[in-house]
C-alpha cells in the first residue's frame, strides 16, 4: 500500500476511455489532415516553381523540413486532444465515477498521463514519417529528395514527432491545471503561438525569450539544415531545444498533478 | 465528521453507523449536508474532522473500491459522448472486474437495447438505470444511492424501490438520501435524519414515526424533528431567512 505503482486495471481503464471517445478521433484526423497536407502542399509548391525560384529561395529549402511544415499545425489538434482528455472528465462531472472506482490521485493521473503520452508518441511519430515519406515522393519528381539515412535526417523526423506528443502533454497539464476545456484550448493556443511574438519583442536584448519558446525550438528540432538570415540567432542549438522539450514536459505535466492531487 | 467550506460549517460532529441487512433512509432538508456527508463517506471530500471508515478502511485505502461500496451519485456523472457499453467497460476494467459484468448489468438494468447509444441522449431514467448498473458492477456488499429516484416515472420509482429491498433482504447495507417522504416510508426499515449537518435522530422507522404521536405519518415526524433546522422558516410576520453559505 506504502509502495506506488500504477495497476495494470487502471491502464485498461484509460486506455478505453481514450479510445471510446469520439474527439479522440477526430482530433486524429484533424492532426493527420493538416500536418500531412500542410507539408504536401509546401512541396508540391516548391517542385511546382523550383524553375523559376531564385538562388537564395533554392538555399532555403529543406527536404526534411518542408515536408514536415504542417507539425506546427497538427499540434494544436494534439495539444486539443491532451486538454480533452482530462478536462471533460471534469466538465461532465465523470471525474466523480473516476474516483470513486480509483479513489487515489496520483494513480489516477499518472496512469492517464502514461496512455495519453503513449498513444501520442505513436500518432506523432507515424504523423511525421509519413509526412516525411509522401514529401519525398514529391520531391523525387525534381531529384529534389533526400534518403533517410542521410545526416540528421532521421532525427529530425524523429524529434518532430517528439515535438507533437510534448505539445500533446503540455494540453494535458493545462487541461489537469484549468479544468474547463475552454479555458485550457486558449491557454494552450497562447503558449504555443502567442509566445512566439511576444518572445521577439525581446530581441533587442535577449535570445533567449525566443529560444524558450516552442515554436522556435520547432524549428530547431525539425530541419537538418543548419538556421540562415538575419534571424537565424533567434532559433536555439538541438540541444537548447531539446531542453525545452524537457522544461515544458516537466512543468505542466507538474502544473496539472499539482492541481489533479486536490479535491475533485 | 465534521466539514466545512470556508467558513461555513456544513456537516457539524456527525457520527452514525450502516447496518448490513436493511435499507437506512438517510434524511433532511435541502442543504442539511446529505450529499456532502455521501462524498465523505466515498472519499471525493476530505473531511476537517473525524473520518469515514468502510469495513475498518478510509475508502481512499481500499484497492478495488466497486467491489465493495456501489454508489449512485446525482445522475451527472458520465461522459455523454460515450455510449453506454463503454461506460460501463472502463468502469469494470479499472477494477480488474470481467467483462462479462457489463453485459449482465446493461440486461439487469434493462438497457441491454441501447447499450450502443451514446448517453448524452438517454432520459433521465435511462441515465439512472446506468448508474444504478455501475454501482453494481462489482457486486458489492454495501451501496449507496443519492436521490435516486428524483425525475423518474412512478415504474421507475417501483423499480429503484424494489431493487433496493431485495439488495438490502440479500444481507446488504443501504445507505438511500431522499426528501420524498412517502417513498422513504415505504422503503427504508431505518432512518438517520440530519438537519444543518448535526444528528437529529437515528432509529428504526417504526419508532421514528410513533415518536411523532399515534396515527402520525412519517412526513409529519420528520417535519416536527426538522422544524428547528431548516434553512428557511415561513413566519406569519415575516420570512426569515438564515445566512448561510451554499450546500453542496
Amino acid at each position: 500500500m506504502t509502495r506506488f505503482t500504477i495497476p495494470l486495471a487502471v491502464l485498461r481503464s484509460e486506455w478505453i476511455k481514450l479510445h471510446t471517445a469520439r474527439s479522440t478521433y477526430i482530433a486524429l484526423i484533424a492532426a493527420f489532415v493538416l500536418g500531412l497536407g500542410t507539408g504536401l502542399l509546401d512541396v508540391l509548391s516548391v517542385t511546382g516553381h523550383w524553375a523559376t525560384m531564385s538562388a537564395a529561395d533554392r538555399a532555403d529549402f529543406d527536404p526534411v523540413g518542408d515536408p514536415l511544415s504542417g507539425f506546427q499545425l497538427g499540434e494544436l489538434a494534439l495539444g486539443a486532444l491532451g486538454v480533452l482528455a482530462v478536462s471533460t472528465e471534469y466538465a461532465t462531472g465523470m471525474i466523480r465515477s473516476t474516483l470513486i472506482a480509483t479513489p487515489r490521485r496520483a494513480v489516477v493521473y499518472t496512469a492517464k498521463a502514461l496512455i495519453l503520452g503513449l498513444f501520442a508518441l505513436l500518432a506523432s511519430e507515424l504523423c511525421a514519417f509519413a509526412a516525411f515519406f509522401v514529401g519525398q515522393l514529391v520531391l523525387r519528381r525534381q531529384h529534389l529528395d533526400v534518403s533517410v539515412t542521410a545526416p540528421h535526417v532521421l532525427r529530425a523526423i524523429t524529434f518532430a514527432g517528439l515535438y507533437m506528443a510534448v505539445v500533446t502533454m503540455v494540453g494535458f497539464g493545462l487541461g489537469a491545471l484549468i479544468r474547463h476545456t475552454a479555458g485550457a484550448m486558449a491557454a494552450m493556443f497562447a503558449l504555443v503561438f502567442l509566445t512566439y511574438p511576444a518572445a521577439r519583442a525581446f530581441e533587442g536584448s535577449s535570445y533567449l525569450p525566443d529560444h524558450l519558446t516552442l515554436a522556435d525550438a520547432a524549428t530547431a528540432l525539425a530541419t537538418i539544415a543548419p538556421p540562415t538570415g538575419p534571424h537565424a540567432q533567434r532559433i536555439p542549438s538541438f540541444g537548447f531545444a531539446c531542453f525545452d522539450l524537457v522544461l515544458y514536459l516537466v512543468a505542466f505535466l507538474g502544473l496539472g498533478a499539482a492541481r489533479a492531487l486536490r479535491d475533485a | 465528521m465534521t466539514k466545512r467550506f470556508g467558513g461555513t460549517t456544513v456537516v457539524d460532529d456527525l457520527s452514525f453507523r450502516i447496518e448490513p441487512g436493511r435499507v437506512t433512509g438517510f434524511l433532511g432538508p435541502n442543504g442539511a449536508g446529505k450529499s456532502t456527508t455521501m462524498r465523505m463517506i466515498l472519499g471525493l471530500d476530505t473531511p476537517a474532522a473525524g473520518r469515514a471508515l468502510i469495513g475498518g478502511r478510509p475508502y481512499r485505502a481500499l484497492d478495488k473500491p466497486l467491489r465493495l461500496v456501489g454508489a449512485l451519485l446525482e445522475a451527472g456523472a458520465v461522459h455523454p459522448g460515450r455510449r453506454a457499453r463503454d461506460h460501463l467497460a472502463w468502469l469494470a476494467a479499472s477494477n480488474a472486474l470481467p467483462a462479462a459484468r457489463v453485459g449482465e448489468l446493461l440486461e439487469r438494468t434493462g438497457l441491454s437495447a441501447v447499450a450502443g447509444k451514446r448517453v448524452g441522449g438517454f432520459s433521465l431514467g435511462m441515465r439512472q438505470r446506468l448508474g444504478i448498473a455501475a454501482a453494481l458492477l462489482g457486486d458489492p456488499p454495501i451501496l449507496l444511492f443519492d436521490e435516486p429516484v428524483n425525475g423518474l416515472d412512478p415504474e421507475g420509482v417501483l423499480w429503484i424501490r424494489t431493487l433496493m429491498k431485495s439488495m438490502a433482504a440479500e444481507g446488504r447495507a443501504v445507505l438511500v438520501s431522499s426528501h420524498l417522504m412517502s417513498e422513504m416510508a415505504l422503503t427504508a426499515d431505518h432512518v438517520i435524519v440530519i438537519g444543518r449537518g448535526r444528528l437529529i435522530a437515528d432509529t428504526g422507522m417504526r419508532q421514528f414515526i410513533e415518536s411523532a404521536g399515534p396515527g402520525a405519518s412519517l412526513e409529519e415526524a420528520y417535519l416536527r424533528m426538522t422544524a428547528q433546522a431548516v434553512d428557511y422558516s415561513t413566519d406569519a410576520a415575516a420570512i426569515r431567512t438564515q445566512t448561510r453559505g451554499p450546500g453542496r
